[in-house]
């Protein structure tokens, strides 16, 4: 199977647009989900979505050694090659693989301008020119206003677009207001552009876009398959049965 | 000779190059009077450390051999491994691994945990080899052990605890308090052997009980009857150290060490550490494979009533004569016993048996279950099991990986020739990963391995301990050629020239396989080509896989499917057939999209942050792919794809950057093809090389 096929087959296109990119340079998305739910294999996906597209990712973890997070995409990617049955994975693997930079980071460590700085280290020498970039573990304390702020220059200055993954507890779920956002997150809401919450359901996590995403598909389908951890939309499992 | 086993242990000694490992090594066996003075590392004294035997070892302040030596301490019997820091020579310490039940973890209370420290450690957690971890060079400018604590936790992920708390640092170390006994420990003397225990100095009291504190809740965790005694306020010193045993040997906790083998701090309480901390033969459960039962894997029991199994771990050819260093996991090893070479199935009689120590030996009558010794005069490979007749079991296999360098080596005269031919003879059987063999097409002596230090240690040795001077040439890239697509054949070799004719026609197709280097089927049916002629055939397509057409590389991973062709009565030989698979094969390859596969390596640098950029440029300009940086606090860590090629003399380029203030490691990662620029470039240097050849 062909590059351009597997995009198009990828499910995450119900929560974008025509184009590629589900947020506008500068924009900033999330997903939301309790621990263990899948919060980052959908980034990871999200990325690979991007990566396909020849758009370069900087995948930044806070904590987890590069090696763990090389892992996610190893393992997430091998989910994908066998879902859609690709017969060239290693020649596609090498493909998309310098489009990809992880750089992890001491939760402590982690500042605006220290990333600014390494990032001014990639693209001086013309080493690596992020297209998007994925936050993986960001802890959103009561001080996280103003970094986001920070990072939102950062974002429209390089014209990228940024994910986080934001952490919710159980008893949140009870304190969401009706959109389903956590109250906890509701101060920085507005800054994203697009939230997308992943809801565990008897058997089943659904994906839930809660800000934001293309009103005109629908998504109410869109869930991630327990096994693997890959988006899948119901109604095309429907349609091809 | 002592044979209470639960007075043995088997340790080795693991850290990063230029740790302090051979010095640690050095006081280890001063302390326990078994050499009588102290002597540097580098050989300034122009004797060395005794366990670098090796001069070469001498003159580089490596230890290359992991030279196998014991000692007594406390009534027990310790049996040092010592083992390479260098990345090259990680099968050495592979191997070590294998045969040891604990181990002492050294780290720089300046570096802390270095790359090398990383590689040596997940070895050991693929072993499950229980440690306990030493501090050293705390005399040292920038001497910070708190942080190094810190780290074992962080970047080995580790619970690590400190047993000890230090008294002074930097120029200003004196000693260690010891959080088990509460109490100062000094070293006296010229060389520190008289040990004065004190009361802990005033200012440090306060740190002190707040440290015990910790050790006891992290060792409490593991033990409910100390978390009683904690609770009554009634802590022994038995209780907290069989809490700590019960830990260390589960690898649950790794108690941390500190001192400074240089100036004789700190050695004799990590020996005390040794004999209480680590685990003695029978704590550890070795298994082997069955041979006769599918490798189903058998317990090993460390009874010496029981039929021998042992595992030669090393070959040393010394002024002794053949030494094969052996672990015997079970029974008695006696003088006289006749053992099986399980590999050859070739019956051994048990000659001579010794114990070294470092480059001395002493004879003994036998090695029981859980010792280790070496064996004289026997023929055998390293990694052979020996076993006593009657059962078949085999200790598990180790992986080698393949040689990724090479480096053509001529002789300078007839008597280096033949003193060249004798090194490499001994150098392959000792070490897997180094592989000899003549070129037959230029006629020199090639030798590969597993990086460019690899190579040069050997070419050294063979000039200081075989006399064998040799000229080296440029370190050659282990290039190879693959097809990339499915392509068919359909050849017929015809010859009528006189006398005899030759007459074969094969057809088929061949296709990229990742399975194995080289497949061949035979889907021949009707007998178009007679069954006779069908293992010619794949003679003749294996011959032409040594020599790549397009560039003369080795070609692997390749299928080869015969399912037509043709014979002639008379015409048809062996010698036909070969021609029409050699032609088939020719004809076939020039359709498949060949291409040329280099070896990339892993490469992992550690640098201080303000490098971070230049470091990232220069393995940019490698066409590496840099795959993540990592932050490390002061330091970073870089990770990177990089092909070997591009790698040569990057110690020197790296050392220029930072001021040498980085490291980096380098392991065999996988191949790949190599991009059509440098196709060019690799053409255009072997058409040259061949016109200086011709």
């Amino acid at each position: 199977m062909l590059k351009k096929d597997l995009i198009l087959r990828n499910p995450l296109r119900l929560l974008g647009n025509e184009r590629e990119t589900i947020l506008s340079p500068g924009g900033f998305g999330a997903i939301l989900a309790r621990a263990g739910v899948g919060k980052t294999s959908l980034m990871v996906q999200l990325a690979l979505n991007s990566l396909l597209n020849s758009r370069n990712v900087l995948h930044i973890s806070m904590n987890d050694p590069v090696k763990k997070v090389s892992l996610w995409y190893d393992e997430v990617f091998r989910h994908i090659a066998e879902k859609y049955q690709l017969s060239q994975m290693d020649q596609l693997w090498e493909a998309i693989l310098p489009h990809r930079f992880i750089m992890t980071f001491k939760v402590e460590g982690f500042s605006v301008p220290k990333l600014e700085e390494r990032l001014t280290d990639l693209t001086e020498q013309s080493i690596f020119f992020p297209n998007m970039i994925i936050i993986d573990g960001l802890p959103f304390s009561e001080d996280a206003r103003d970094l986001l702020q920070d990072l939102k220059q950062l974002a429209l200055k390089h014209a990228l677009h940024v994910w986080f993954s934001v952490r919710t507890h159980r008893h949140e779920s009870a304190e969401s207001n009706s959109d389903g956002v956590p109250t906890s997150f509701q101060e920085v809401a507005d800054l994203f552009e697009v939230l997308i919450g992943l809801q565990p359901e008897g058997e089943e996590i659904h994906v839930r876009v809660l800000k934001g995403g293309n009103p005109d598909r629908d998504h109410r389908g869109l869930r991630l398959d327990p096994a693997t951890m890959l988006i899948m939309d119901v109604a095309d499992k429907a349609a091809a049965i | 000779m002592k044979s209470d086993i639960l007075k043995v242990r088997n340790i080795g000694i693991s850290a990063h190059i230029d740790a302090g490992k051979t010095t640690l090594t050095e006081r280890i066996l001063f302390y326990t009077k078994r050499i009588h003075a102290i002597h540097d590392v580098k050989g300034k004294d122009g004797i060395g450390a005794t366990m670098d035997s090796m001069e070469l070892e001498k003159e580089r302040g490596i230890t290359i051999a992991s030279a196998a030596t014991y000692c007594e301490w406390r009534d027990h019997e310790i049996n040092i491994i010592d083992t390479p820091g260098h990345v090259d020579f990680t099968i050495e310490v592979e191997r070590s691994l294998r045969v040891l039940d604990g181990a002492i973890l050294v780290l720089c209370s300046v570096g802390g945990v270095q790359s090398q420290s990383i590689t040596v450690d997940q070895q050991m957690k693929r072993y499950k080899v229980p440690c306990i971890a030493f501090v050293n060079k705390c005399d040292r400018s920038g001497a910070n052990p708190t942080r190094v604590i810190a780290q074992i936790r962080e970047k080995l992920g580790h619970n690590a605890v400190a047993m000890q708390l230090p008294i002074g640092l930097e120029a200003d170390f004196q000693g260690v308090v010891d959080l088990v006994k509460m109490k100062a420990v000094y070293f006296d003397g010229e060389n520190g052997e008289a040990v004065r225990w004190e009361a802990i100095p005033e200012n440090l009291v306060g740190e002190a009980n707040r440290q015990r504190e910790i050790l006891i809740d992290s060792a409490a965790m593991f033990s409910d009857e100390l978390t009683e005694a904690a609770l009554e306020d009634s802590v022994t010193e038995e209780l907290l150290i069989a809490a700590i045993r019960k830990a260390t040997l589960t690898r649950e906790l790794t108690p941390v060490f500190l001192g400074s083998a240089y100036k004789n701090k700190g050695v004799q309480p990590l020996l005390d550490a040794v004999t209480d901390l680590l685990p003695c033969p029978a704590d550890v459960e070795n298994q082997a494979l069955d041979m006769d039962n599918q490798e189903t894997p058998v317990r090993l029991v460390p009874d010496t009533t029981r039929p021998v199994v042992a595992l030669a771990f090393k070959l040393e050819d010394g002024q002794y004569g053949q030494l094969t260093y052996i672990r015997v996991y079970q029974g008695n090893l006696t003088k006289g016993d006749t053992i099986i070479n399980v590999r050859t199935q070739k019956k051994v009689k048990v000659g001579r048996l010794a114990r070294m120590h470092a480059d001395q030996m002493e004879e003994i009558n036998r090695i029981p279950a859980g010792f280790i010794g070496a064996l004289f005069g026997i023929d055998c490979a390293s990694g052979d099991t020996f076993v006593s007749p009657g059962l078949s079991l085999t200790m598990t296999s180790m992986y080698v990986p393949k040689p990724v360098i090479s480096l053509a080596i001529v002789p300078e005269d007839h008597k280096a020739e033949i003193n060249m031919s004798k090194a490499l003879n001994r150098f392959t059987k000792e070490d897997p990963t180094f592989k000899a063999f003549v070129d037959e097409e230029t006629g020199e002596t090639i030798i590969s391995g597993m990086g460019e230090l690899h190579l040069d240690v050997y070419v050294e040795r063979m000039r200081r301990e075989y006399k064998a001077g040799v000229t080296t040439g440029m370190p050659r890239v282990a290039y190879r050629e693959t097809i990339t697509q499915m392509a068919e054949f359909n050849y017929t070799h015809k010859k009528q020239t006189g006398g005899a004719g030759q007459y074969g026609r094969v057809a088929g197709y061949m296709e990229p396989t990742s399975e194995e280097d080289f497949i061949f089927e035979n889907k021949v049916v009707g007998g178009s080509i007679p069954t006779q002629y069908i293992p010619a055939c794949e003679k003749g397509f294996r011959n032409c896989l040594a020599k790549g057409p397009k560039l003369e590389f080795p070609v692997t991973g390749i299928k080869i499917v015969i399912n037509d062709g043709a014979s002639h009565s008379v015409d048809s030989s062996d010698m036909a057939f070969q021609a029409a698979a050699r032609g088939a094969f020719l004809e076939g390859y020039a359709k498949a999209k060949p291409v040329i596969q280099e070896p990339i390596m892993k490469v992992v640098v550690e640098t201080p942050t303000e490098f971070q950029g230049p470091v990232m440029g220069s393995l940019n300009q490698r066409r590496g792919i840099i795959v993540g940086s990592q932050d490390e606090g002061v330091m970073c860590v870089i990770e990177a794809q990089i092909p070997l090629s591009e790698m040569f003399g990057y110690s020197t380029v790296l050392r220029s950057l930072t001021q040498g203030k980085a490291q980096f490691t380098m392991e065999f990662f996988n191949y790949k093809t190599v991009p059509a620029s440098i196709t060019e470039e690799i053409i255009r240097k072997a058409q040259e090389e061949k016109k200086h050849v011709a």
